[in-house]
């Protein structure tokens, strides 16, 4: 490089240097020298970004009654940079808030760990408290709307579930959507829809003076967003029904489902005991669920979507309708009973009726040795290789009516039930088994496990002769057309439609021929009410009293299954829950306040577990 | 310079650099002081946790750091000077290899090595490295930066570290490297090399700034007048823009009769690029050479800015793009991405012309993040007002001068060519830093020399500036007089 291209090269870069520092220097000395506003926005102690938190949707029943409100109510924060100096009245502020004093130092001990930030000293402080406080200048105290749920039917507690503050791993799995302090749907219709029900939060961004009291809104609210409220969404529950059920049901362990079979709305989902909701909403939150943890009739247990029951004689039913479709039975086969089923060491009692009885008469009667052949020859037919086979085929029908498997309904925390499979049999007993062995599954029984939602949905199935909707608990969120597509589409089961005829025509005699059936209690006059008791022995004492309705029986309005944990005799229990529950739902009216004193006063026992 | 060749232990050292770096080391100590305050009710002065004691600490390495260095022969630094770059690019490609426990990742940079309480950020100590692998190979008798080969040899030194650097998730460090530029312009690098490159840098900018349509305008009347100021011949250069502007909005109009979807900046695309040809056959029949020029660099822009979205979009950090779509005005969230500005503007902005007073900020230690590391500046500016930070200005300006001065007085290349690497980076670094502190440059997270808390980086920049105060010690005679 020549040495004077050299030199102009270093020259230049001489010049840039100085050029770029003189441009920084310029724009330091305008920043600092020349343009104010900086100067302003600091003396404004800047900004404090306020949270305006969405209130959640509202939840209604399918009447539009409110099932779910929120209501206003506060959290009071505190920055303790800004306490006065010379304290404050603590005592007085204490019993303004409805907060105990020890609670209130701890508070404000923690909050000397971060000087400028607000710290949450309490929440849910009540409209009315709030505008205590504010008639006093509490100095480096203020509140924070929030929005706090509450139930004025106070029902429907495990249905509609309850919130909590979110979890690190919901903080975390949501990126970004959740901060801490946020509540979340923890369960039930809550947690199913937080979505919807969440809305988005909004911000206000607000000026301070350099004595750290808020002047106002930044830059005239450029910056500020409006919350937009959760959608309110109407559920599918009658609010009166869930209230009766829940009524009928105090004091017994056990669930009652209603499902209306033409869309497979829930009408009715009450799991006892149950809780009131608005004991987990509040300061009372942590102590009440401390509280129903420790309860050993645990009442959060959502019995109607979680437990796994033996669905007894109900069962029968699908029994039934198996064999026709199987052809392994015929409507008019008549079978023997004498006091129950005998095959060798094999014996299976069964109660004082005519015999022989058909297919009709038996569902009507109950017949626990009838539905003993007919699995029999289902499993046994010929045309299977062995009696594996058999029940596996047995199994696939079990299956599509919704046995065994989660339903898919809006309960996230449904569970499956259980259907006893070839290969778990095999295992038992090691390979040799037979139509013998596994017996009871007839009359549902043995290993059968399944959960009142799923029962309720074999009532639908038998009203629908052969189909049923997912069971769900929406009807309608706000501003959306439709809900989730699937709960609008026809689930067949692998029975057609024309084998229904006899099992339903066999559930209405048993109700509405007196002396023809177990059921004769549910009778309800001009409402062609069809059922089928159940009473499933259990190894930890009493049985369990079931019962399974529909009605009417042409274009049924409602399909009911009741269960009774150790509730005695279907017919007992069971049974006069499911028929005030029909009653009040197809005529406003009760006609039998006797029944609904006879359901209160029924004695029951409870096993040695829940004592 | 006679005083060189005394054997004294320090002897020849640039007492105006040691003075330079002392006064901006104390500075930052005193600015991370300062910010090390934050909560009044902590009175525990000497705590090991707070940055002041433990940048004290490192002040006092770095020192001990520098004195090794003035001990050590001059020649081992062109001696060592490959072994070191291997080093230096090993060190940070093990953050790339190494697992989790070793080498953990901060802020989704995949850059540090953690010892226990403490990590190092490898890419620090790499500059220097670089910087002696530079200066070794330019300074080889028979090297020319006018040769092609000589070129790729030294592009690829520098390209090889930036690529691991990309790979680690911190470009903002990489782009450090980028500064040599200057060194190889001191060089002789070709002037219609480093132009281009250049302009890359502030089209990927501007291509944020305006919409492509504004863009291609810009580009139009930019080459048209570049031309037009080599060539001469105004009036037909404006009867040619004029030309091209009309064919553009009649494509487009008839384009909209007839139905054709065509957006104006596809018109004006089609019409530039007819154009260009024509202007092409122009220069080809006139024998104007300085039109193909501009030509040429109109056709890479046009490629270079639908590129540069695709880059921006694929290569950036999610944080890096949200910062420089900030820095551009293009996201204006106060909460978000120009929080950061906003605050350390307002910081600055209310220190006034005097300043605060030391440890009486409030703007920059209570809405400042960062603000010891990336944004000490700001507290330069709120609590030494604008005299402050003009000083601290002058004496980075200062020492930049300084180093480029030490390196023209060398008679060895080596040691120039250091000296200039060693000020390309602290330049690049400044302008950078104090860029973004007063809203003249994205966030980037690049700290400020000596005055930015962090041990790394303080002694990476010790080591930097002393290795160049050693070289320019030694005998005037150089490296060869020594043996």
């Amino acid at each position: 490089m020549a040495r004077k291209e050299e030199y102009t090269r270093r020259t230049i870069l001489r010049y840039i240097v100085l050029l770029i520092f003189g441009v920084i220097a310029c724009r330091v000395a305008y920043i600092q020298l020349i343009d104010s506003s900086y100067k302003t926005l600091a003396a404004g102690n800047v900004l404090r970004y306020e949270v305006q938190y969405a209130p959640r949707g509202e939840v209604l029943d399918r009447n539009g009654e409110f099932l779910v409100q929120s209501m206003e109510c506060y959290d009071l924060m505190v920055i303790y940079r800004d306490l006065p100096k010379e304290g404050f009245d603590t005592t007085l502020l204490c019993s303004l808030i409805d907060l105990r004093e020890e609670r209130m130092v701890q508070k404000l001990k923690d909050a000397r760990m971060s000087p400028r930030a607000p710290v949450l000293v309490t929440n849910f402080v009540s409209k009315e408290a709030k505008l205590r406080f504010d008639e006093h200048n509490f100095q480096g105290f203020h509140t924070v709307q929030r929005n706090a749920r509450q139930y004025p039917r106070k029902i429907g507690g495990n249905l509609l579930g309850n919130l909590g503050e979110v979890s690190e791993n919901d903080i975390k799995r949501s990126e970004g959507e959740y901060r801490a302090g946020d509540y979340i749907g923890k369960s039930g219709l809550e947690r199913a829809y937080e979505e919807y029900l969440r809305g988005d939060d909004g911000v206000n961004v607000l000026e301070r003076d350099a004595h750290g009291a808020i002047k106002g809104s930044y830059m005239e609210g450029m910056y500020d967003t409006l919350p937009v409220p959760g959608l309110r969404i109407t559920s599918t529950i009658d609010a009166r029904l869930q209230a009766f059920a829940e009524e009928l049901m105090e004091g017994k362990v056990g669930a009652v489902v209603a499902i209306e079979p033409s869309t497979g709305e829930i009408l009715v989902m009450a799991s006892s005991p149950t809780f009131d909701p608005d004991d987990m909403v509040g300061r009372q939150r942590g102590n009440n669920y401390m509280k129903m943890l420790g309860d050993k009739y645990r009442p959060m247990f959502n019995r109607a979507v979680q437990s796994r029951y033996p669905p007894g004689s109900t069962f029968k039913l699908v029994q039934g309708l198996i064999g026709l479709q199987e052809g392994t039975l015929r409507p008019e086969n008549a079978y023997p009973c004498n006091m129950g089923y005998h095959w060798g060491n094999v014996k299976m009692g069964c109660h004082a009726h005519p015999s022989p009885l058909d297919l009709r008469a038996a569902v009507a009667q109950s017949c626990n040795a009838y539905f003993c052949y007919v699995f029999r020859n289902i499993i046994e037919n010929r045309k299977f290789k062995n009696v594996k086979e058999g029940l596996d085929v047995w199994v696939d029908y079990v299956k599509s009516f919704g046995f065994g498997r989660k339903l898919d309904s809006d309960f996230l925390d449904e569970q499956e039930g259980y259907v006893p499979t070839s290969e778990r049999y095999d295992r038992v007993y090691r390979g040799s088994w037979n139509g013998h062995t596994v017996i009871s599954l007839s009359i549902g029984q043995g290993e059968l496990g399944c959960t009142p939602l799923q029962m309720a949905n074999l009532a639908a199935i038998v009203a629908n002769r052969g189909y049923y909707y997912i069971p769900h608990i929406v009807k309608a969120i706000e501003g959306q057309d439709s809900i989730d597509r699937r709960f609008y589409e026809r689930q067949y089961t692998k029975v057609e439609s024309k084998h229904f005829e006899p099992i339903v025509e066999g559930m209405w005699r048993g109700v509405n021929i007196p002396g023809a059936g177990t059921s004769s209690r549910a009778y309800l006059p001009g409402w062609d009410v069809c059922g089928k008791t159940g009473t499933a022995q259990n190894p930890n004492g009493r049985d369990h009293s079931t019962f399974l309705s529909f009605a009417p029986k042409d274009n049924p309005k409602i399909a009911i299954s009741v269960y009774v944990e150790h509730g005695g005799f279907g017919a007992s229990a069971a049974l006069p829950i499911a028929s005030l529950l029909e009653e009040l739902y197809l005529t406003d009216t009760i006609t039998r306040p006797e029944m609904i004193q006879q359901v209160k006063n029924l004695p029951y026992y409870l096993p040695e577990r829940y004592r | 310079m006679q005083q060189n060749n005394q054997i004294s232990l320090f002897g020849g050292v640039d007492r105006v650099a040691v003075l330079l770096y002392l006064l901006l080391v104390a500075t930052g100590l005193l600015c991370i002081t300062s910010v090390s305050f934050e909560e009044p009710e902590i009175t525990e002065f000497f705590s090991f946790s707070r940055f002041h004691i433990k940048q004290a600490i490192w002040a006092a390495a770095a020192s001990v750091v520098a004195i090794v260095i003035l001990l050590l022969d001059s020649r081992y630094f062109h001696m060592y000077a490959y072994y070191a770059y291997a080093l230096g690019v090993l060190l940070i490609f093990g953050t790339i290899v190494l697992p989790e426990s070793i080498a953990p990742t901060f802020n989704g940079a995949k850059a540090w090595y953690s010892f226990g309480s403490f990590a190092v950020q490898p890419v620090e100590f790499t500059k220097i490295t670089v910087a002696l692998a530079v200066a070794r190979l330019m300074s080889n008798y028979d090297y020319s930066i006018r040769k092609i080969g000589d070129m790729a040899h030294v592009a690829a030194i520098i390209l090889l570290p930036l690529a691991i650097i990309i790979l680690q998730n911190d470009t903002g460090s990489g782009v450090v490297l980028c500064s040599f530029i200057i060194v190889l312009y001191r060089e002789g690098l070709n002037n219609w090399i480093c132009i281009p490159l250049i302009m890359v840098a502030t089209l990927f900018i501007f291509s944020f700034l305006f919409t492509p349509l504004i863009l291609l305008l810009v580009l139009v009347l930019l080459f048209t007048l570049s031309s037009a100021m080599m060539v001469g011949r105004w009036r037909t250069h404006i009867v040619f823009v004029a030309g091209v502007l009309l064919a553009a909005m009649l494509l487009y109009t008839v384009g909209e009769v007839i139905g054709w979807d065509l957006s104006g900046y596809n018109a004006l695309v089609i019409c530039s690029l007819a154009g260009a040809a024509l202007a092409a056959v122009y220069a080809i029949r006139k024998n104007l050479t300085p039109i193909f020029l501009s030509l040429l660099f109109f056709i890479g822009s046009m490629v270079f800015v639908p590129t540069a979205d695709k880059i921006f979009e694929s290569v950036l950090q999610p944080h890096q793009k949200e910062r420089i779509l900030s820095f551009l005005g293009i996201v204006n969230d106060p909460k978000g991405a120009d929080y950061n500005v906003t605050q350390a503007k307002i910081a600055i902005g209310s220190g006034g012309l005097v300043g605060k007073g030391f440890m009486q900020g409030t703007q920059n230690r209570y809405f400042v993040p960062e603000k010891e590391t990336d944004f000490i500046f700001t507290t330069v500016g709120e609590e030494w007002g604008f005299v402050g930070s003009a000083v601290v200005l002058t004496l980075l300006c200062a020492m930049i001068l300084r180093l480029m001065k030490m390196g023209e007085r060398q008679q060895e290349p080596f040691s120039r060519i250091y000296c200039y690497c060693v000020a390309s980076v602290l330049l690049f670094h400044v302008m950078v830093n104090v860029g973004m502190n007063v809203g003249l440059m994205p966030v980037m997270g690049i700290p400020l020399p000596f005055l930015s808390y962090g041990g790394s980086s303080l002694v990476a920049f010790t080591i930097l500036v002393f290795i160049a105060i050693r070289l320019d010690a030694s005998p005037t005679k150089g490296l060869s007089a020594l043996q």
